[in-house]
């Protein structure tokens, strides 16, 4: 029998983490939402369309992942929803009834409900108003999920289409909260620039919530994340613009507190789970390190490079993290070269890899199950930004873990299967919902 | 505050200027802001996303808050009623006289995302006000999906007296102009003319604005790109130092460094050759198409053998990397064809790499240069120039090696830097009014109630 449970809400959370040893989310979600943390029964995968490939426009993707199941590592539903809007990064509701996926480029923001049947999501509702009901910013990128809210991060405006951006907060119906714009010198907004930066630049959000802290992190605009990788590298006026701040927030208030330098671009956030962990990990995309953000005993918060990945100057290019249930291990994918890197954080002052594997020529996002022993690995990182020619590789793998080594399970080709680039990937389960497979499942599961 | 008793009367002046009052008309359209307090000018020259330093660790940000860009809305038909000093009357179109409900029309359609395909791009995103009507983030534009685009963004103003439109001049007027970015592939990438005119006239908030500008006409292909060229027509930009000094006899308007510099333009450097002056005024561009060897290098670096091996790459303030080219190459998906100028329009050899002369008015703000954006800095342009262009056997003869000393060098600088007018505050303050065109619910989309009725 497969084996999934679930809980909800901060209360119940909160009171779990002294009774439950490896509480933690299955890939690095919200504390505020339901959990699978037993074996997912979906992957969903929001997929880039591409132009002259099968119908050419963005999809969610959803892959069968219960290994009891005949379509087992299969895709088993695919739902176009028009226009390629660079699909990339997708959230659940605290309930985890409803998907946001988000467009960087159109800024549309698809939400899928993915209860009423698991395999087959539908289109529940497209927002298409976010640039004029925020106030100009431009590219949803993050969706983190507080009790009745839906953070989303902005990475651009429409104004100049540089970084200067938001976060904006919506309710769980999909309606416009309110805007929290990033502070800039010109309007730090009450925060304190604690060093040469406060660029205003987003990109992910994540709470510590123990600490009443949010942070984001900072990429860069519309004109760079859209612009062709290659051109872009050339352009030294375009590569001045990207992120080199973080911001630590109080997270109730929503106003930002302070700005931290984090030089590099600094991208995923990973907070440990911990109840006495009061940190949290970055990468920086350009220069290549692991940053810790912590806070001392007076309650100050706190950042610094402690380990880098690679070879920097080679410019890996760490792009997803993942943290493990119980803050030992943190996975680490690197684009260029195609690797993922599994770093003991046990001392979180002093990661150090303890592992490194070729997944493809190229790897963007890693997903792991709540216990760690699933990683799934997808490769897309932006339409303009992927490889070209046999290089550009499409695909969602999964690996089992088991502590020392990975060993494939499945990959499924999403170029074989006219898809397209497979880029963010989120688990859906029957059992969040109090339900079991619906007949075409059980069908597919019969024999 | 705003005044609108004190601007009903400047526009009564203008309105009423005659060439014998042309003294007092000046005075009254020079350049100089009705009400500067209204603002904050700070955000109207360059990015609110400073970079200057950026090059060293010791860089500190100066970002601008996006909420404090507010601009004003001014009266820029007197701008072109009465140019500014240093700049010929308008030529204006006898079939689109120019009148401000076209002007605040084309104004409005100019920062509308919502012609584009997917409702992301309007002009300004290309032609960004407060970064000289052009884009001084990247060295090439990028359109709608991110699609590359072969040169860098012109800026428009003064383009109301251009006869040949786009670097490689196949357009003759603003009015056709307009169409071919809003329907390029990657640019705007509208399906059809029909499909804007169509989204147009099912968008509320311009219910109504084309009849009262054209006399009760619709939306259509002659009156939107009337309504565009209308407002590009008001962007002119003069008045500048140099204009004060040479056209208007102030001596002390600029120094003695410009002062030089303007004798290196005209007469060592050879600039003058190129970018013209006539006796009352100077557009600074013969209007004509030349081969620097800019293009031609660009043409034929590709690939060769003595190219490059690395490429330097900036990753965070003072910290640089040398990127191999065969990595950058695996990177690069969008290939695109050489940038062969006049040639594309006319397809004889000897057009080949030759491209329309950009005026030097207000080039202080429209970094960066060439038709490809190739130099960030005006000192690496004048260097270009200096060592005589890249040779080819269809450079133009006009191109020589200079010789020109370190203060020419310097003098020369000062003179260009001295081109910026003194109406572009305004012209930015009026920009930064205008509303940003975004997708609302009332909108035509398939996910809405209304459609575009296909």
């Amino acid at each position: 029998m497969r084996k999934t449970t679930f809980c909800t809400g901060l209360a119940m959370a909160a009171a779990m983490a002294w009774t439950v040893p490896a509480l933690a989310d299955e890939t690095c979600m919200s504390p505020y939402i339901a959990k699978i943390q037993g074996i997912e029964d979906y992957v969903y995968v929001w997929t880039l369309g591409v132009e002259g490939m099968g119908d050419e426009q963005d999809k969610l993707v959803t892959i069968d992942t219960n290994p009891e199941s005949k379509t087992y590592g299969q895709v088993v539903s695919v739902l176009s929803v028009g226009g390629r809007n660079e699909a990339h990064h997708s959230g659940l509701s605290d309930d985890r009834h409803y998907l946001w996926a988000g467009g960087l480029d159109s800024s549309k923001i698809f939400v899928f409900d993915i209860h009423s049947n698991p395999r087959q999501p539908q289109l529940h509702k497209v927002i298409t108003d976010f640039v004029e009901k925020t106030g100009g910013m431009v590219g949803p990128h993050t969706f983190y999920a507080l009790p009745g809210r839906m953070m989303i991060t902005a990475l651009s405006n429409n104004v100049d289409h540089g970084g200067r951006t938001g976060v904006a907060e919506y309710n769980n119906d999909g309606e416009f909260v309110a805007s929290h714009w990033m502070p800039t010198d010109e309007d730090l907004r009450g925060a304190v620039k604690t060093g040469q930066h406060a660029d205003g630049y987003g990109y992910d959000l994540r709470v510590k919530a123990e600490s009443n802290v949010m942070l984001t992190s900072s990429f860069t605009g519309w004109s760079n994340y859209m612009m062709d990788f290659g051109q872009m590298l050339q352009d030294s006026t375009a590569m001045q613009r990207f992120g080199n701040t973080m911001v630590v927030w109080d997270m109730h208030a929503r106003k930002p507190l302070k700005v931290l330098d984090v030089p590099g671009a600094p991208l995923e956030i990973r907070c440990a789970w911990g109840e006495d962990n009061r940190y949290c990990f970055t990468t920086t995309a350009l220069t290549s390190q692991v940053w810790l953000l912590y806070e001392d005993e007076a309650g100050e918060w706190h950042g610094k490079a402690v380990a880098d990945v690679g070879v920097p100057s080679e410019i890996p290019l760490p792009v997803d993290i993942s943290i493990t249930a119980d803050d030992t291990g943190l996975w680490i994918n690197t684009f260029m070269d195609g690797k993922t890197r599994f770093f003991d954080i046990s001392d979180p002052h002093a990661p150090k890899q303890v592992f490194e594997e070729v997944i493809g020529s190229q790897v963007n996002m890693v997903s792991q199950s709540w216990d760690g022993d699933r990683v799934y690995f997808s490769s897309s990182l932006l339409n303009n930004w992927d490889k070209t020619g046999d290089a550009d590789e499409q695909y969602v793998k999964l690996y089992h873990w088991d502590g020392e080594k990975l060993a494939h399970q499945w990959t499924v080709d999403f170029y074989a299967e006219q898809l397209g680039r497979s880029h963010q990937m989120r688990f859906g389960a029957y059992a969040l919902y109090g339900k079991r497979p619906d007949a075409d499942a059980k069908v597919a599961m019969a024999e | 505050m705003h005044n609108p008793a004190r601007m009903r009367f400047r526009t009564l002046a203008v309105t009423l200027a005659v060439t014998s009052f042309c003294a007092v008309v000046y005075a009254e359209t020079s350049g100089e802001l009705d009400t500067p307090e209204e603002f904050d000018t700070s955000h109207t020259q360059g990015p609110g996303d400073v970079k200057e330093g950026y090059e060293s660790r010791d860089y500190e940000t100066r970002s601008r808050s996006l909420l404090k860009r507010r601009g004003v809305k001014k009266d820029l038909i007197r701008f072109a009623q009465n140019p500014p000093l240093g700049l010929p009357p308008v030529p204006i179109p006898a079939e689109n006289p120019l009148t401000r409900a076209k002007i605040d029309l084309g104004r409005k359609l100019f920062f509308d995302r919502r012609l584009s395909i997917n409702d992301t791009f309007a002009c300004a995103t290309c032609h960004i006000p407060e970064q000289g009507f052009t884009n001084n983030e990247m060295r090439t534009a990028v359109g709608v999906e991110g699609r590359s685009v072969l040169r860098n963004s012109p800026t428009l103003y003064n383009v109301a007296y251009l006869t040949r439109l786009f670097l490689d001049g196949r357009e003759i007027s603003l009015e056709n102009q307009i169409w071919q970015p809003m329907t390029s592939h990657n640019e705007m990438a509208a399906p059809s003319i029909g499909w804007i005119i169509n989204k147009i006239r099912r968008m509320r908030d311009y219910d109504g604005l084309f009849e009262k500008a054209f006399d009760g006409e619709e939306p259509n292909i002659l009156t939107v790109g009337q309504a565009l060229a209308s407002y590009q027509r008001t962007l002119l930009a003069a008045n500048s130092p140099f204009d004060r000094w040479y056209f208007g006899n102030q001596t002390n308007a600029v120094d003695e460094s410009v002062k030089r510099g303007f004798g290196v333009f005209s007469g060592k450097g050879q600039c003058i050759v190129c970018h013209t002056m006539q006796k009352e005024h100077a557009l600074f561009t013969d209007e004509k198409f030349h081969n620097t060897g800019l293009g031609y290098m660009i043409s034929f670096s590709k690939g060769s053998k003595d190219a490059p091996k690395t490429t330097r790459v900036q990753l965070a303030p003072g910290v640089f990397v040398d990127v191999s080219n065969e990595k950058i190459e695996a990177v690069s998906q969008q290939k695109l064809p050489n940038d062969l100028g006049l040639y594309r329009v006319t397809e004889n050899p000897n057009d080949r790499w030759r491209f329309r002369t950009q005026s030097l008015r207000n080039v202080e703000l429209t970094a960066p240069y060439m038709h490809n954006g190739k130099f960030d800095t005006l000192r690496e342009v004048i260097d270009f120039y200096d060592q005589g262009g890249i040779p080819n056997e269809l450079l133009s003869p006009f191109i020589s090696p200079l010789n020109l000393s370190e203060q020419e060098k310097q003098d020369l600088e000062a003179f260009l830097l001295s081109l910026t007018g003194s109406t572009v505050p305004e012209i930015v303050a009026d920009a930064f009014a205008a509303p940003i065109g975004d997708l609302s619910l009332e909108d035509p989309n398939w996910a809405h109630e209304e459609t575009l009725g296909y």
